[in-house]
């Protein structure tokens, strides 16, 4: 591999491939397997439905039903789906009828287990609702029969008399007869019924109802649903055929209910004897349904993938064009260079595997045409590769930022992260993410939030580890300070401020490095005696606001400084005049200026300088402004006016250079020729 | 007005949102042009996937039917409709109610019609359109006359008071059942049309308008159907709904009108009607006037997005998803018989 492997993205080529058109899709199932070359569409004015190959892919998509209700059917009866990880090739085109006559067998099966148990579940139904009616309405003869009873013996009270006929003339004869009809209704339609009864029939008659405590299985969704018992008394035909409309309207099922007891009883056992010969029958359709899926759940994910590979094949296939002879197929592609071998490699084989005498051909072409970027990654680089084209996928052979953004990026954000115990914590979350990466991918998990985790785990890994180095430096570890080798600023029992510690620990001392100090600094990271300062903030933003400019005016600088690689790779020398050096300039005439100033200092001043040493911030202000009023006091260093002054005026005239130099000198060339 | 920009997001903006999202994926132009270029349902179904419609299709056995796409369509629109109901609150809840009082409408004329005809009920019952359904809906096979249907069946529904003013006597027939069905569809436009009014605005603006034209529609179409039927004119005038343009005056015209003729010269009248009548014709090759009037409708409901803050988006969106089925189902009708002669005659939307 060249030494620009990394540095840039790969060098693409156009190909053209001639394939034979019974070695077609076994060339491109091979192709698709190694994942290295991208089609172009040769048909982009072709309509979907007018291409090629659409019927296969019609018959992959009826194929992908016939799984997706298996599924569903998997599902619902909770059994589990085998997922082994494998990754199956896809089948030829001969197996894929094989495929089909399975999946549509399957299919039948399951419709016919499903309508059958549908059937036997209806009946089940009718029966428990038969044998609810047979015990609810027990009690409403009861009642009817008291009624009776109350007329022939006057002393009962006249009130209950109703039901049965008013009048008792006509009771010494034969018995008014009442018609009734006897059905289950659910619930919830019950108050609606009631109304509608009550107003076509002109409260003319009467309803009893009752629930029935266990819910009953509807056949056709499988819900549990809850149903009531009602019977309703009445009196003519025509009130009947009335009634019979209303429970057709609401669904409400009638059932033949026999009047005298002992028939009712008789009618309960025969009822019973059914219901339980139904429940074996149930149970043995259960049985046998739960056997073809367990059957057809250990094969459904291997097939799932066939499918789509099949029908991956074949999109891809309609981008091809059919050569005129209709022999062969002719097919363009991006690949990478590098990769000619493997392409090669694969292409032969699969002509080898469907059994083709001709070889397939592959040949690069010349093109005007622009490749497409391609950035060859590992699982590591994946993911810094992907944060980088979210900003824009850069040109074909610019430089590829982020292999450097692998260490620039958490690198930059444990600057600002800054804490051990926190960056820990981050660190182990991510170890543990990387520890159980097999497991974790072979879950599939769909949580959005999570996959964004997971997908960065190697970042979140850097930048965990970067921040507890960070926060070793900033001496920050869950906000506190540790003191690992020791303070370095020592106050002698003989300064006056050592009384005050010992007698008023509360109280506030003001220690003055010049005494305090031992001279020689702590080994790494931050003093701890700044977590007990007042004024710890302020020494902080200012040593942070520091390291902060110095590492992003770096990080500018390089990024200008791969912008000239780009520049010297495409020969591109009026960028390097006209782009680069102004831009360097003008970074270092403004911030490589502040940063050397910062370096300054630094070095220049101690705690024993005395008067106060100038403020970096006021003084950029100034030399901007070109305010130097406050006097020698504020310079740092001799000649500080003349030279600010002179870096102003060469970074205000690059401005123009970057902005017009470029256009200027291609009009001139344009107008005058070279 | 000020206020309802301010506070009514509060309350809708949610559902407002929703919408225009839905009203964004409606068929556009192009989307058209590539349906009627198909051959097969299949090839419909394969335009529609790259479509809002997605796989709407997917799990249905090939081969593909005309009235199961029209079934599937139709349940595409009734979740989205549901949904917006079950989050409405008022006054937008009443407004979405109205409109489906015009399908239960429909649904109970279907029922009662189909029962005059000898059907049981557990036939039609599946035909009926899922969001104009209620609890009596099933128990319409009793009524044989329309106090019946009133006192059995209507009184406890939203649509008890649009039918005070036809109860009589006599048995429903086929004669009947179509006043019926048109006193019905006046007293809930009337209705529907003074909710509207009540609610001021923006809604206001739009609906009344909508609204307007459907009346004037139904008056149009009532007077040409009742051309050599035994409708006299008095009877004719009843059915009028007196919500739109034509009120009173043209009302009055069109009552006295015997022909088509007649009709014409009363649109005349109406800048904007009278465009519609002219274009039309029955010579092939012309536009029908339903056609006319479908499109005129469409204009209509497109113009109500340009304001927001307002609920007539809602009706708009259920009326051109409607149009679009409409649409849909001709295309896949001319398709699915090879008669590709007048494939093109659907209405075009966006």
């Amino acid at each position: 591999m060249s030494m620009d492997a990394l540095l840039r993205s790969e060098e693409m080529t156009l190909c053209q491939m001639f394939l034979q058109s019974e070695a077609a899709y076994a060339c491109v199932s091979e192709l698709g397997e190694i994942g290295l070359v991208q089609f172009r569409d040769l048909n982009p004015d072709v309509n979907a439905f007018q291409r090629k190959f659409v019927n296969e892919i019609r018959r992959c998509e009826e194929m992908e039903r016939k799984l997706r209700f298996l599924e569903k059917e998997i599902n619902k009866d909770g059994i589990p789906m085998l997922n082994t990880g494998d990754n199956p090739e896809a089948p030829a085109p001969r197996e894929m009828i094989d495929l089909e006559a399975t999946f549509e067998k399957l299919e039948n099966e399951m419709k016919e287990v499903n309508s059958n148990s549908e059937a036997l579940k209806r009946n089940f139904l009718e029966l428990t609702e038969l044998k609810h009616i047979l015990r609810k309405t027990q009690t409403f003869f009861e009642e009817a029969h008291q009624h009776q009873q109350a007329l022939h013996d006057p002393s009962i009270a006249e009130e209950r008399v109703g039901l049965l006929g008013e009048d008792p003339v006509t009771r010494s004869g034969q018995q008014n007869k009442l018609g009734f009809v006897a059905g289950v209704i659910l619930r919830e339609r019950i108050p609606s019924f009631e109304v509608m009864l009550w107003r076509v029939c002109r409260g003319n008659v009467f309803l009893r109802q009752a629930e029935i405590e266990a819910p009953l299985e509807d056949p056709i969704t499988g819900d549990s649903v809850y149903k009531s018992v009602f019977i309703i008394f009445f009196q003519g035909e025509q009130l009947k055929s009335r009634i019979k409309k209303i429970c057709e309207g609401y669904r409400a099922t009638l059932y033949p209910c026999p009047e005298t007891q002992a028939e009712r009883r008789e009618m309960a056992i025969g009822v019973m004897t059914r219901i339980e010969d139904l429940n074996t029958v149930l149970g043995q359709t259960q049985d046998h349904r739960h056997r073809v899926l367990v059957a057809a759940a250990k094969n459904i994910k291997v097939w799932s993938i066939k499918v789509r590979k099949i029908k991956a094949i074949y999109h891809t296939l309609n981008m091809f064009n059919l050569d005129v002879t209709q022999k062969c197929l002719i097919a363009e592609c991006w690949c990478p260079v590098a990769d000619l071998d493997r392409i090669q490699q694969a292409l032969r084989s699969g002509t080898e595997r469907s059994g083709s005498s001709v070889p397939s051909i592959i040949n690069r072409m010349q093109t005007r045409m622009v490749p497409p970027t391609y950035n060859r990654c590992n699982k590591f680089t994946q993911g810094f590769q992907n944060i980088v084209d979210a900003y824009g996928v850069s040109c074909y052979r610019e430089v590829n930022p982020a292999p450097f953004t692998c260490i620039t990026f958490p690198f930059l954000f444990a600057v600002m992260f800054g804490d051990m115990g926190h960056g820990l914590i981050m660190f182990l979350f991510a170890l543990f993410l990387v520890l159980k990466e097999k497991q974790l991918e072979a879950k599939k998990i769909q949580n959005e939030i999570f996959n964004t985790f997971f997908g960065g785990r190697y970042i979140i890994l850097l930048m965990g580890a970067f921040s507890v180095y960070a926060g070793l430096m900033y001496n920050d570890i869950f906000s506190k300070s540790l003191n690992l080798f020791g303070c370095q600023w020592v106050l002698s029992p003989l300064s006056p401020e050592y009384n005050v510690i010992t007698s008023k620990p509360e109280e506030r001392i003001f220690v003055d490095p010049n005494g305090t100090f031992t001279g020689t600094s702590y080994p790494i990271g931050v003093d701890p005696i700044w977590s007990l300062a007042k004024n710890k903030i302020a020494f902080n933003n200012s040593l942070k606001m520091k390291m902060s400019i110095i590492l992003g005016v770096s990080q500018m600088f390089f990024g200008i400084a791969l912008s000239f690689l780009n520049h010297r790779h495409f020969q591109r020398p009026l960028n390097i005049i006209f782009d680069f050096i102004p831009m360097v300039v003008f970074l270092f005439c403004m911030f490589g200026y502040l940063v050397i100033m910062i370096f300054v200092k630094w070095l220049k001043y101690s705690s024993t300088s005395k008067p106060q040493p100038p403020s970096l911030l006021i003084g950029l202000i100034n030399m901007f402004l070109f305010n130097y009023k406050d006097g020698e006091d504020n310079m740092i260093y001799s000649g500080q006016q003349g030279f600010q002054s002179f870096l102003v005026i060469v970074a205000v005239l690059c401005v123009p250079w970057m902005m017009l130099g470029k256009t200027i000198y291609q009009r001139y060339l344009k107008r005058y020729g070279q | 007005m000020m206020p309802e920009g301010l506070t009514f997001n509060i309350n809708h903006g949610y559902l407002e949102g929703l919408l225009r999202g839905f009203k964004g994926g409606i068929l556009k132009q192009a989307d058209y042009l590539n349906l009627i270029q198909c051959e097969t349902l299949d090839d419909l179904k394969l335009h529609l996937q790259s479509t809002d419609y997605g796989n709407f299709l997917a799990n249905e056995p090939s081969p593909l039917t005309v009235s199961v796409i029209d079934d599937k369509l139709r349940e595409k629109l009734v979740i989205e409709v549901e949904h917006m109901r079950n989050h409405a609150l008022e006054p937008l809840s009443t407004f979405l109610d109205y409109i489906k009082y015009s399908y239960m409408i429909d649904n109970v004329i279907l029922l009662i019609t189909g029962t005059l005809h000898g059907r049981p009920i557990h036939e039609l019952l599946p035909k009926c359109h899922p969001l104009g359904t209620f609890d009596q809906l099933a128990a319409i096979n009793l009524a044989n006359t329309s106090i019946m249907l009133y006192n059995a069946v209507l009184v406890d529904t939203p649509l008890a008071p649009y039918i005070k003013d036809c109860i009589s006597a006599e048995d429903l027939d086929e004669m009947n059942v179509e006043i019926i069905r048109n006193t019905l569809y006046k007293s809930y436009l009337e209705d529907f049309y003074n909710f509207c009014k009540k609610q001021g605005g923006a809604t206001a603006d739009v609906m009344c308008e909508a609204l307007a034209f459907d009346a004037d529609r139904r008056a149009f179409i009532i007077t040409i159907n009742s051309f050599g039927t035994e409708l006299s004119k008095e009877d004719r005038m009843k059915l009028y709904p007196r919500c739109g343009n034509l009120y009173p005056t043209g009302l009055n015209m069109l009552g006295e009108c015997d022909d088509f003729e007649q009709v014409k010269v009363v649109a005349d009248y109406y800048p904007q009607y009278k465009e519609l009548f002219d274009n039309s014709g029955i010579n092939p090759g012309d536009k029908t006037l339903e056609d006319k009037f479908f499109e005129h409708e469409v204009k209509l409901m497109k113009k109500s997005f340009m304001q927001q803050f307002q609920f007539g988006v809602f009706y708009a969106y259920i009326r051109l998803k409607e149009q679009e089925n409409r649409n849909i189902l001709w295309i896949g009708e001319c398709v699915a018989q090879r008669h590709r002669a007048k494939i093109d005659s659907y209405i075009p939307i966006f």
